[in-house]
């Protein structure tokens, strides 16, 4: 039996540990220790002190190279004495950065989704527990969310592999993932229908929501609830109580929905009708002049004709539009080209932001005239005097941004700006992370199970475009200035690397490649450290099996410090 | 002048550093023995000196908590031989083998020294802010 494997009850020595740190234990010693601390408390925290005070070491003798310039330490040292003040104003900032986000894009946003019909709630509310996204769901068995709930089921143990050794751990995980499949199977209030070809024929009647999946999937019958509907071709003769909602290639309702239609496809024509709302993204909407909506419209399309009749208000963004039908309510459209035929009639106020002004029939009926906005696409040169002040306030913004994170996390801050001195690894995950996890969240978000993580995954990944900029920043004012460890001079670097980030991705053409690269590069150098914080072995820098030259074993009258 | 000196001795097939701290090793002992001056207490008694085990969450704090010009401070005021050990390992980054040679000590007595310089640096460290803690009442 082995020094370290007489320790399973007791602790190991502070001997040992330190020559775990230092890569000078045998194979399987170090295993032993890496075992040991992954259930010892104690010794897994001296193992973390023993590499911080090597770290300590080579950081503080390192740094006798570069000594901080006097004015400079004089500064720094002003700048610790006021910590306070420069909270408060940091702060302040944000409070105001905040409320600028808000008054400046959410509250117009907003303010034209209850333009569009969607008002008394907000967006998020209405989608999420309000819509018909919610419904249903509980109770849906599927093969999407059998994939959503095993890559979550996944991702926990992954994350937290190294606390499964415990009995309890393991059991609360199995009994968690146990409950959220009873939950989902317990619920039957649907009824659920996957086949090559899916058809309710025209007498049949079900009295629940149905979840449709097929390549071609037609509804004659009535479907007294909700319809899902997942396929190529799906085709609703029939009538739905509730509402449809659908992503398929080509959507066709020629019968009766007393809900909203919502979802995406590559065509949709309605020659039937909704009685309520439509939200549908597609490259050819089409309202038949047969058919009829009977609250709003919001749709994104490539291509959108309204010959039918569409009661409320009209939100679109689309390439070429093309309205022959009445529209009840206002219209705003954004889009490349628009042409209102004379048969067309808008009740409300029109709004249209375009290339070109848009074509509008003498004959057509229209409450106002029609406001017309040009998309306009200046050059830098024409931006004038006030687009390089906002690119000044966006500069200061980052610097603003990279100081709050640097002195938040200084430690994790610093462990991703080395990563980026390894290119390769970090481009490579900043490649998988970068464009991985934003689809990972969607697919999330579309399912019951994952919808908080799937959000709280997209705004992380939101928020890593920025973080993944100050630490590429980082690393360059450390190319440029030298390496540091302590946190001001850090922020010094960071400050040079940023700005200079900043100008390059200003050069036209350039600009642009520079900043996806630094995206990646910083994204992965940020999932790297993430990764390297994952690992079981406690501390960063130490591989679980020792690298280094094994010695010769260890003299049993060397062991100090034992407890 | 004493490294001009020695050159001609230089193995080229051995680690260069591990040589040139040798040498320098070598002359601060010659001058430490000539002087008499302080009693060698890295040479003799340091390795009968019973270590207490550190409290981890105290070693933490402790490390936490300084800077790095308080380590510099404190790694100062190391005997020459503990200082020389973690200047060679965590500054040079020389290995077991080349430090073992420079300090010419056994390899599987390396550890030991550092842990022991570990020590000493702590105590420093302790002692240094206690009497900042002195200094400012």
């Amino acid at each position: 039996m082995s020094d370290v494997e007489k320790t399973t009850n007791k602790h190991v020595d502070e001997f040992t540990l330190l020559m775990y740190v230092e890569r000078q234990l045998e194979r399987e010693a170090a295993q032993e220790v890496s075992l040991h601390t992954q259930t010892c408390a104690r010794c897994l925290t001296l193992l973390r002190a023993l590499d911080r005070e090597s770290r300590l070491l080579t950081r503080s003798m390192l740094e006798q190279d570069e000594p901080l310039p006097a004015r400079l330490a004089e500064f720094h040292a002003r700048i610790k004495r006021s910590m306070q003040w420069i909270w408060g104003v940091v702060f302040g900032l944000a409070a105001l950065g905040v409320y600028t986000l808000y008054t400046g894009y959410i509250e117009p946003w907003e303010q034209q989704f209850e333009q569009a019909g969607f008002g008394g709630t907000n967006l998020v509310s209405l989608l999420v527990f309000q819509g018909a996204f919610w419904k249903g769901w509980q109770s849906m068995f599927s093969l999407v969310e059998f994939v959503a709930l095993a890559s979550l089921a996944g991702f926990g143990l992954f994350a937290f592999r190294k606390y499964l050794r415990r009995g309890t751990a393991l059991a609360v995980v199995f009994a968690s993932v146990g409950l959220m499949l009873m939950a989902s199977t317990s619920a039957s209030a649907s009824e659920t229908r996957k086949a090559e070809s899916v058809q309710v024929k025209k007498d049949e009647v079900i009295k629940s929501d149905l979840f449709a999946m097929g390549n071609h999937i037609k509804m004659e019958g009535t479907v007294d609830g909700d319809l899902y509907a997942f396929g190529e071709q799906v085709e609703i003769p029939g009538h739905v109580t509730g509402d449809v909602i659908c992503f398929c290639q080509s959507l066709r309702l020629s019968g009766q929905v007393d809900g909203n239609i919502r979802g995406a496809s590559n065509n949709i024509t309605i020659t039937g009708n909704v009685t309520r709302s439509v939200t549908y993204f597609s490259e050819l909407f089409t309202l038949d002049s047969n058919g009829s909506i009977g609250h709003s419209l919001t749709t994104f399309s490539k291509s959108l004709t309204l010959d039918g009749k569409l009661d409320r208000d009209l939100l679109a963004f689309f390439e070429t539009g093309s309205f022959s039908g009445p529209i009840g309510g206002e219209m705003r459209a954004k889009g490349d080209s628009l042409n209102i035929s004379s048969s067309a009639s808008i009740g409300g106020k029109a709004y249209f932001e375009g290339h070109k002004p848009a074509y509008v029939s003498a004959e057509a009926k229209l409450a106002s005239p029609l406001e017309f906005k040009k998309i306009e696409h200046k050059s830098q040169m024409e931006r004038g005097g006030g687009y390089y002040f906002w690119r000044v306030i966006w500069a200061s913004a980052y610097l603003l941004f990279g100081l709050v994170l640097l002195a938040l996390l200084p430690q994790f801050s610093k462990e991703a700006a080395a990563n980026v001195d390894n290119a390769g690894a970090s481009l490579g995950l900043g490649v998988l992370v970068g464009f991985a996890l934003p689809i990972a969240a969607i697919i999330a978000c579309f399912t019951v199970v994952g919808l908080f993580v799937g959000v709280s995954a997209f705004f992380l990944w939101y928020a890593s475009l920025y973080f993944a900029q100050i630490i590429v920043g980082t690393a360059v004012g450390q190319w440029i200035l030298g390496r540091t460890n302590e946190t001001w001079p850090l922020i010094g670097r960071m400050a040079v690397g940023v700005l200079l980030l900043r100008v390059s991705m200003a050069i036209p053409y350039l600009g642009v490649w520079i900043k996806i690269g630094v995206i990646i590069l910083g994204i992965g150098a940020i999932s790297l450290a993430i990764y390297r914080r994952l690992q079981p072995v406690v501390a960063p820098n130490i591989p679980s099996m020792p690298t280094g030259p094994v010695g010769t074993p260890l003299p049993s009258n060397t062991t100090v410090g034992g407890v | 002048m004493k490294l001009r000196d020695k050159l001609a001795q230089y193995d080229p097939s051995r680690s260069f550093s591990a040589w040139l701290y040798k040498v320098a090793a070598n002359h601060c002992w010659d001058m430490l023995r000539r002087r008499k001056a302080r009693h060698d207490k890295d040479m003799d008694d340091v390795d009968e000196l019973p270590l207490e085990a550190p409290e981890p969450n105290q070693l933490e704090r402790l490390i936490e908590e300084r800077t790095s010009e308080e380590v510099r401070k404190a790694l100062s005021k190391l005997g020459v031989r503990a200082r020389m050990a973690l200047v060679m390992r965590y500054y040079s980054e020389m290995s077991y083998d080349e430090i073992a040679d420079s300090l010419g000590v056994r390899r599987p007595f390396v550890g030991v020294v550092l842990l022991r310089a570990r020590h000493e640096l702590r105590q420093a460290l302790l002692e240094n802010s206690a009497l900042a803690v002195g200094g400012a009442r």
